[in-house]
Protein backbone atom coordinates (compact mmCIF):
# COMPACT_ATOMS: atom_id res chain seq x y z
CA UNK A 1 0.00 0.00 0.00
CA UNK A 2 1.56 3.54 -0.68
CA UNK A 3 1.04 6.56 1.45
CA UNK A 4 -0.50 10.18 -0.72
CA UNK A 5 0.75 12.91 1.49
CA UNK A 6 -1.01 16.50 1.09
CA UNK A 7 -0.07 19.59 2.33
CA UNK A 8 -2.12 22.52 3.30
CA UNK A 9 -2.01 25.47 4.74
CA UNK A 10 -3.29 26.57 8.57
CA UNK A 11 -3.98 29.97 9.97
CA UNK A 12 -1.17 31.83 11.49
CA UNK A 13 1.67 30.02 9.52
CA UNK A 14 0.12 26.10 10.30
CA UNK A 15 0.46 23.75 8.34
CA UNK A 16 -1.69 20.69 7.94
CA UNK A 17 -0.40 17.25 6.66
CA UNK A 18 -2.77 14.86 5.57
CA UNK A 19 -1.47 11.34 5.29
CA UNK A 20 -3.48 8.63 3.73
CA UNK A 21 -2.66 4.71 3.16
CA UNK A 22 0.21 3.23 4.93
CA UNK A 23 3.21 5.03 6.73
CA UNK A 24 6.05 1.79 6.72
CA UNK A 25 9.40 0.96 5.85
CA UNK A 26 8.73 1.53 2.05
CA UNK A 27 6.68 4.97 3.06
CA UNK A 28 8.68 6.54 5.42
CA UNK A 29 11.31 8.38 3.64
CA UNK A 30 8.36 9.99 1.11
CA UNK A 31 6.61 11.61 4.59
CA UNK A 32 10.44 12.93 5.30
CA UNK A 33 11.40 14.43 2.34
CA UNK A 34 7.36 16.62 2.25
CA UNK A 35 8.52 17.52 5.55
CA UNK A 36 11.99 18.43 4.66
CA UNK A 37 10.53 20.69 1.98
CA UNK A 38 7.41 22.08 3.16
CA UNK A 39 7.93 22.62 7.14
CA UNK A 40 10.72 25.31 7.60
CA UNK A 41 11.43 27.44 10.63
CA UNK A 42 8.79 30.05 9.45
CA UNK A 43 5.94 27.07 10.49
CA UNK A 44 4.55 27.70 13.76
CA UNK A 45 2.17 24.85 13.73
CA UNK A 46 2.38 21.98 12.01
CA UNK A 47 -0.82 19.43 12.19
CA UNK A 48 -0.35 15.79 11.40
CA UNK A 49 -3.95 14.91 10.00
CA UNK A 50 -4.18 11.04 10.46
CA UNK A 51 -7.74 10.23 8.90
CA UNK A 52 -6.72 8.48 6.22
CA UNK A 53 -4.15 6.13 7.33
CA UNK A 54 -4.58 2.48 7.94
CA UNK A 55 -1.14 1.62 9.03
CA UNK A 56 1.61 2.78 10.84
CA UNK A 57 5.24 1.11 11.67
CA UNK A 58 8.04 2.29 13.92
CA UNK A 59 9.77 3.14 10.94
CA UNK A 60 6.90 5.82 10.58
CA UNK A 61 6.98 6.72 14.28
CA UNK A 62 10.50 7.83 13.88
CA UNK A 63 9.40 10.50 11.00
CA UNK A 64 6.46 11.49 13.53
CA UNK A 65 8.87 12.32 16.52
CA UNK A 66 11.80 13.53 14.40
CA UNK A 67 9.43 16.54 13.01
CA UNK A 68 7.94 16.25 16.92
CA UNK A 69 11.16 17.45 17.62
CA UNK A 70 12.01 19.74 15.02
CA UNK A 71 8.22 22.04 15.54
CA UNK A 72 9.49 21.92 19.59
CA UNK A 73 13.15 22.45 19.06
CA UNK A 74 11.91 25.74 17.21
CA UNK A 75 9.44 27.37 19.76
CA UNK A 76 6.60 25.56 17.52
CA UNK A 77 3.78 23.08 18.42
CA UNK A 78 2.85 19.45 16.81
CA UNK A 79 -0.69 18.54 16.88
CA UNK A 80 -1.59 15.28 15.96
CA UNK A 81 -5.59 14.40 15.33
CA UNK A 82 -8.35 11.95 13.78
CA UNK A 83 -6.51 8.95 14.58
CA UNK A 84 -8.03 5.35 14.27
CA UNK A 85 -7.94 3.24 16.67
CA UNK A 86 -5.41 0.97 15.40
CA UNK A 87 -2.70 4.00 15.34
CA UNK A 88 -3.80 4.64 18.39
CA UNK A 89 -3.04 1.15 19.68
CA UNK A 90 0.65 1.54 17.97
CA UNK A 91 1.22 4.85 20.12
CA UNK A 92 0.04 3.21 23.68
CA UNK A 93 2.11 0.55 23.06
CA UNK A 94 5.55 2.19 22.89
CA UNK A 95 4.08 4.57 26.00
CA UNK A 96 4.15 7.64 23.86
CA UNK A 97 0.29 9.16 23.95
CA UNK A 98 1.74 11.11 27.14
CA UNK A 99 3.93 13.24 25.45
CA UNK A 100 1.64 13.89 22.29
CA UNK A 101 -0.74 16.66 21.46
CA UNK A 102 -3.35 14.33 20.06
CA UNK A 103 -7.05 15.10 19.42
CA UNK A 104 -10.03 12.97 18.62
CA UNK A 105 -11.34 15.16 15.58
CA UNK A 106 -11.42 18.09 14.03
CA UNK A 107 -14.11 20.13 16.65
CA UNK A 108 -11.67 19.08 19.37
CA UNK A 109 -8.36 20.69 17.27
CA UNK A 110 -10.36 23.76 16.48
CA UNK A 111 -11.30 24.21 19.98
CA UNK A 112 -7.39 23.65 21.04
CA UNK A 113 -6.88 26.17 18.29
CA UNK A 114 -9.38 28.76 18.91
CA UNK A 115 -7.95 29.17 22.37
CA UNK A 116 -4.66 29.54 20.92
CA UNK A 117 -5.68 32.08 18.83
CA UNK A 118 -7.17 34.32 21.33
CA UNK A 119 -4.31 34.41 23.77
CA UNK A 120 -2.50 35.91 20.76
CA UNK A 121 -5.04 38.18 20.43
CA UNK A 122 -5.41 39.61 23.54
CA UNK A 123 -1.47 40.09 23.37
CA UNK A 124 -1.14 36.70 26.32
CA UNK B 1 -9.13 -24.25 3.47
CA UNK B 2 -4.67 -25.15 3.89
CA UNK B 3 -3.80 -24.06 7.27
CA UNK B 4 -0.25 -23.67 6.23
CA UNK B 5 0.89 -21.08 3.60
CA UNK B 6 4.66 -20.10 2.77
CA UNK B 7 6.36 -17.14 0.45
CA UNK B 8 10.30 -16.80 0.06
CA UNK B 9 11.46 -13.33 -0.70
CA UNK B 10 14.67 -11.54 -1.24
CA UNK B 11 16.37 -9.75 1.79
CA UNK B 12 15.19 -6.43 0.63
CA UNK B 13 13.38 -3.99 2.98
CA UNK B 14 11.01 -3.41 -0.15
CA UNK B 15 10.13 -6.71 -0.32
CA UNK B 16 7.90 -6.06 2.86
CA UNK B 17 4.90 -4.75 0.53
CA UNK B 18 5.11 -8.53 -1.18
CA UNK B 19 5.21 -9.98 2.44
CA UNK B 20 2.36 -7.72 3.77
CA UNK B 21 0.09 -8.72 0.45
CA UNK B 22 0.65 -12.66 1.06
CA UNK B 23 -0.28 -12.29 4.74
CA UNK B 24 -3.45 -10.25 3.16
CA UNK B 25 -4.34 -13.39 1.55
CA UNK B 26 -3.31 -15.29 4.29
CA UNK B 27 -6.00 -13.49 6.38
CA UNK B 28 -8.76 -14.02 4.07
CA UNK B 29 -8.14 -17.96 4.01
CA UNK B 30 -7.65 -18.21 7.58
CA UNK B 31 -11.01 -16.17 8.29
CA UNK B 32 -8.96 -14.21 11.20
CA UNK B 33 -10.66 -11.29 12.94
CA UNK B 34 -9.79 -7.84 11.17
CA UNK B 35 -8.19 -7.28 14.55
CA UNK B 36 -5.48 -9.97 14.87
CA UNK B 37 -4.75 -9.13 11.18
CA UNK B 38 -3.76 -5.53 12.19
CA UNK B 39 -1.86 -6.45 15.07
CA UNK B 40 -0.06 -9.67 12.62
CA UNK B 41 0.70 -7.40 9.77
CA UNK B 42 2.56 -4.60 11.53
CA UNK B 43 4.64 -8.00 13.70
CA UNK B 44 5.71 -9.43 10.11
CA UNK B 45 6.55 -6.02 8.91
CA UNK B 46 8.95 -4.95 12.14
CA UNK B 47 10.21 -8.36 12.05
CA UNK B 48 11.06 -8.54 8.41
CA UNK B 49 12.24 -5.27 8.55
CA UNK B 50 14.75 -5.97 11.79
CA UNK B 51 16.13 -9.41 9.49
CA UNK B 52 16.34 -7.45 6.38
CA UNK B 53 18.35 -4.92 8.10
CA UNK B 54 20.95 -6.79 11.11
CA UNK B 55 20.74 -10.08 9.34
CA UNK B 56 22.72 -10.07 6.31
CA UNK B 57 26.52 -8.61 5.07
CA UNK B 58 25.68 -5.35 2.92
CA UNK B 59 24.97 -5.85 -0.70
CA UNK B 60 24.45 -9.77 0.06
CA UNK B 61 21.46 -11.59 -1.62
CA UNK B 62 19.90 -13.93 0.40
CA UNK B 63 16.49 -15.56 0.66
CA UNK B 64 13.75 -15.19 4.24
CA UNK B 65 11.01 -17.49 4.26
CA UNK B 66 7.97 -16.88 5.94
CA UNK B 67 5.41 -19.52 7.02
CA UNK B 68 2.20 -18.26 8.25
CA UNK B 69 0.36 -21.42 9.77
CA UNK B 70 -3.15 -21.62 11.28
CA UNK B 71 -3.92 -23.96 13.82
CA UNK B 72 -7.48 -24.03 15.76
CA UNK B 73 -6.36 -21.71 18.47
CA UNK B 74 -3.63 -19.70 17.24
CA UNK B 75 -1.79 -18.50 14.12
CA UNK B 76 2.25 -18.42 14.07
CA UNK B 77 4.52 -17.14 12.08
CA UNK B 78 7.71 -18.21 11.51
CA UNK B 79 10.45 -16.17 9.47
CA UNK B 80 13.64 -18.41 8.50
CA UNK B 81 17.18 -17.18 6.48
CA UNK B 82 20.32 -18.37 6.42
CA UNK B 83 21.77 -14.69 7.91
CA UNK B 84 24.51 -14.59 10.49
CA UNK B 85 22.90 -15.34 13.77
CA UNK B 86 20.29 -12.70 14.51
CA UNK B 87 17.84 -12.57 17.29
CA UNK B 88 14.82 -10.37 15.82
CA UNK B 89 14.42 -9.44 19.28
CA UNK B 90 17.57 -7.78 19.57
CA UNK B 91 18.28 -3.81 18.62
CA UNK B 92 21.76 -4.00 17.02
CA UNK B 93 21.20 -0.15 17.61
CA UNK B 94 21.26 -0.29 21.47
CA UNK B 95 17.41 0.54 23.08
CA UNK B 96 16.80 2.97 25.10
CA UNK B 97 13.60 3.80 26.93
CA UNK B 98 13.43 7.30 26.80
CA UNK B 99 11.32 9.92 25.75
CA UNK B 100 13.05 10.00 22.35
CA UNK B 101 11.69 7.49 20.45
CA UNK B 102 13.88 7.56 17.93
CA UNK B 103 16.71 5.76 19.39
CA UNK B 104 15.08 2.41 18.12
CA UNK B 105 13.73 -0.19 20.26
CA UNK B 106 10.19 0.48 19.25
CA UNK B 107 10.15 -2.29 16.60
CA UNK B 108 10.80 -5.52 19.39
CA UNK B 109 8.25 -3.80 21.45
CA UNK B 110 5.29 -3.90 18.59
CA UNK B 111 6.71 -7.57 18.14
CA UNK B 112 6.29 -8.60 21.80
CA UNK B 113 3.32 -6.39 22.87
CA UNK B 114 1.00 -7.84 19.70
CA UNK B 115 1.79 -11.32 20.05
CA UNK B 116 1.60 -13.62 22.70
CA UNK B 117 4.44 -16.06 22.36
CA UNK B 118 8.23 -15.36 20.45
CA UNK B 119 11.04 -18.11 20.26
CA UNK B 120 14.26 -17.60 18.51
CA UNK B 121 16.65 -20.80 17.79
CA UNK B 122 20.08 -20.83 15.79
CA UNK B 123 19.51 -24.61 14.12
CA UNK B 124 22.99 -25.00 11.93
CA UNK B 125 22.99 -22.05 9.97
CA UNK B 126 19.77 -20.82 10.21
CA UNK B 127 18.01 -18.19 12.51
CA UNK B 128 14.57 -19.49 12.74
CA UNK B 129 12.14 -17.09 14.74
CA UNK B 130 8.47 -17.55 15.39
CA UNK B 131 6.14 -15.39 16.85
CA UNK B 132 2.46 -16.31 17.41
CA UNK B 133 -1.14 -15.08 18.29
CA UNK B 134 -3.95 -17.04 19.90
CA UNK B 135 -7.39 -17.22 17.57
CA UNK B 136 -10.22 -16.18 18.64
CA UNK B 137 -13.13 -16.53 16.30
CA UNK B 138 -13.74 -12.96 14.80
CA UNK B 139 -16.80 -11.25 14.85
CA UNK B 140 -15.54 -8.65 12.38
CA UNK B 141 -14.17 -11.59 9.65
CA UNK B 142 -11.63 -10.04 7.35
CA UNK B 143 -13.73 -8.97 4.24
Amino acid sequence: MSLEIVITPEANNGKRILIEGSLDSNTSSNLQQSIDANINNSVKTTILDFEKLEFLSSAGLRVIFKVKKRMENNGGKFLMVNLQPQIIKVFEIIKAIDSMSIFKDQAELDAYLKVIQDKVIDGE
Amino acid sequence: MQNKQTISLQNKISNSVKLSEFFAECAKEYEISTDIYNDLRLVIEETFVNIASYAFAQEDSHTVTVEAKRTPDKISITFTDDGIAFNPLTDPTGFKDTDDHCEGGMGIRIITSLTDYQEYNRIGKTNVFTVTKYYTKPDNTLK
